[in-house]
């Protein structure tokens, strides 16, 4: 008798399935269609802030969805231009082989390098970087520190950091020779308050936030211009870049509204909030 | 003296047993204490239910904690059927040495060793892109159904297998159909290894970040429907602690209550499987 009941009992987890399954399928007739959805994808840097400016933006603009996705600048081109997202955040300026591509800056960004807060060094020259990343001082003795192998965080392919890092020390990334290699800013910073030999570079913003808040890290001048996100504001920080929204084509209607929404002064506040800095022409 | 050496190497051998099994259990204590430790002042119940605000940084999971509900459902309710009907054929339907068999459970090994960011790749290039469904949730559950169906079909599989050849032949000898057999005969017993594999899956599937970035996404919203886009509990935990500066209490908080999810899952599991098993004894 109980092998019935066990086959009653199938029926029902059967017929259960099926309404779960009916159910995936109906659900999503019912969302609400009038209701106008931009995605935008792209830079980890940016997408924190991006996802409050979009939740201030639809306070003010009912029957619309924000939708941030992340992933890294090359994403957000790569998603921009296959039609995923109508919006890419690019953590830097737009380079030549994309100027097909419209940019906007929302804000500036700098980028500092960062070495852990036991270390006695206290400035660094752009040779001197330079031969680090490409492994010949590979000894912080070499350069007047202590006496150990230095470790090399780099960042990983497609993060904008990378490039501009690259850029401005007209370093090839085949020449690095890293020892970590890391994604998201705070990846970089735990990697470096972690060990007290290490050198890397991140987003000055969150490293300013994250040594104020005690962690053991420590941001080195650059060409003797103290990296924060005031020398960033005033222009004379030499390693910054712009954060930038990107679309196909010339944004128009609601794309164009947000855009114009992000570039406002209604959500500086929030760009402080995030450690960067308001873009201003 | 050989008495006293010999008494040495007992107690050396028994001290090394305890070792191993102690350096085992440290490190599961020591993440338990740590997220306790740094996890447990900011846990509430309005942490569970509130709205993140400023990037995660305050506020809550509420949103985080639906969507990885909806993600995990839509995962197993596409899963279960077709990974109990292949287990179901892999089992009894096929001899060990079939062709065809050997060709399913050799593409299985494969999958199962495919590491989740690939299936997070294949999910944005075939679910998101090719049919259309963009990221949602709908692209994540089903990018986590493909992951997780090879350890499910296996486990599943297994269970049938272990249920004795005499169950079968008694059933075949009494004149009951196969498809009487499976039924009311083979399904039964082998629940406690399905719920075993569900299990398996949905702890893989609730604790996956690579597979659900690129398909799911990042929006933190409530969803309103399977086509909108939702954060999983462990993309949540990965942004506060690597992308957000000032995210970590949160990040930590978050994971203590995945952690405290998979194991209140695993614990009612086994406790079905016992019920059950002891069900099943009792004279009929």
């Amino acid at each position: 008798m109980r092998s019935f009941t066990h086959g009653i009992l199938l029926s029902r987890l059967l017929l259960i399935w099926a309404f779960l399954v009916l159910g995936i399928y109906v659900l999503p007739s019912t969302a609400n269609a009038t209701t106008q959805k931009l995605v935008l994808s792209g830079s980890s840097t940016m997408a924190p802030l991006l996802l409050e400016i979009g939740k201030r933006f639809e306070a003010t603009h009912p029957e619309t969805r924000i939708d941030v996705q992340t992933g890294g600048s090359s994403r957000g081109i790569a998603d921009t231009i296959n039609g995923l997202a109508d919006i890419g955040m690019v953590s830097r300026a737009l380079n030549p082989q994309e100027q097909h591509l419209h940019g906007s800056a929302v804000a500036h960004d700098g980028i500092g390098i960062i070495l852990h807060a036991s270390n006695p060094i206290q400035e660094l020259t752009n040779t001197q970087i330079q031969s680090i990343y490409t492994g010949r001082i590979n000894n912080w003795q070499q350069i007047g520190g202590r006496e150990a192998t230095i470790t090399v965080v780099n960042k990983a392919q497609g993060r904008s950091t990378l490039d501009l890092f690259l850029h401005y020390f007209q370093l090839s990334n085949r020449d690095i020779r890293a020892h970590v290699i890391i994604g998201d800013n705070e990846q970089g910073i735990k990697t470096v308050s972690g060990n007290p030999h290490a050198i890397g570079y991140v987003s000055i913003g969150t490293a300013q936030y994250d040594a104020s808040h005690g962690l053991p890290i420590r941001l080195l001048p650059l060409h003797k211009v103290p990296a924060s996100i005031e020398s960033v504001r005033t222009g004379n920080f030499p390693l910054s870049r712009p954060l930038t929204l990107v679309t196909k084509s010339q944004p128009t209607e609601l794309t164009k509204t947000f855009i114009d929404f992000a570039q406002s002064a209604e959500v500086h506040d929030l760009i402080f909030k995030h450690y960067f800095v308001p873009f201003q022409d | 003296m050989r008495l006293l050496s010999k008494t040495i190497r007992e107690t050396g051998a028994t001290l090394l047993v305890w070792g191993t099994a102690t350096s085992i259990t440290i490190p599961f204590l020591w993440l338990i204490g740590d997220l306790l430790w740094h996890g447990w002042p900011q846990l509430s119940l309005n942490f569970v239910l509130a709205l993140p605000h400023n990037a995660g940084r305050e506020g809550g999971i509420g949103p985080i904690l639906v969507s990885t509900g909806l993600i995990v459902s839509v995962c197993m309710v596409v899963a279960l059927p077709i990974g109990l009907g292949t287990a179901l054929f892999l089992s009894e339907y096929t001899r060990n040495n079939h062709m065809y068999g050997r060709l399913i459970r050799g593409s299985l090994d494969v999958l199962a060793g495919v590491p989740s960011i690939v299936f997070g790749l294949f999910g944005n290039a075939f679910f998101c892109q090719t049919l259309g469904l963009g990221f949602s949730i709908l692209s994540g559950g089903l990018t986590l159904a493909c992951m997780v169906l090879p350890i499910l079909i296996r486990t599943v599989e297994e269970s049938f297998r272990a249920i004795s050849q005499d169950q079968r032949l008694s059933a075949a000898a009494l004149g009951i159909s196969k498809r009487a057999t499976i039924l009311l005969i083979l399904f039964p017993a082998a629940i406690p290894g399905l719920l075993v594999g569900c299990i398996l899956g949905l702890g893989r599937a609730m604790a996956e970040t690579a597979a659900l970035i690129f398909t799911s996404g990042y929006v933190d919203r409530m969803p309103e429907s399977l086509m909108d886009s939702g954060r999983a509990l462990s993309i949540h935990i990965y942004d506060l602690a690597m992308n957000v500066a000032g995210g970590n209490p949160n990040a930590y908080t978050t994971a203590l209550v995945l952690v405290g999810l998979l194991l209140t899952i695993n614990l009612f599991a086994s406790w079905i499987a016992d019920k059950w098993t002891t069900l099943n004894q009792l004279p009929t």
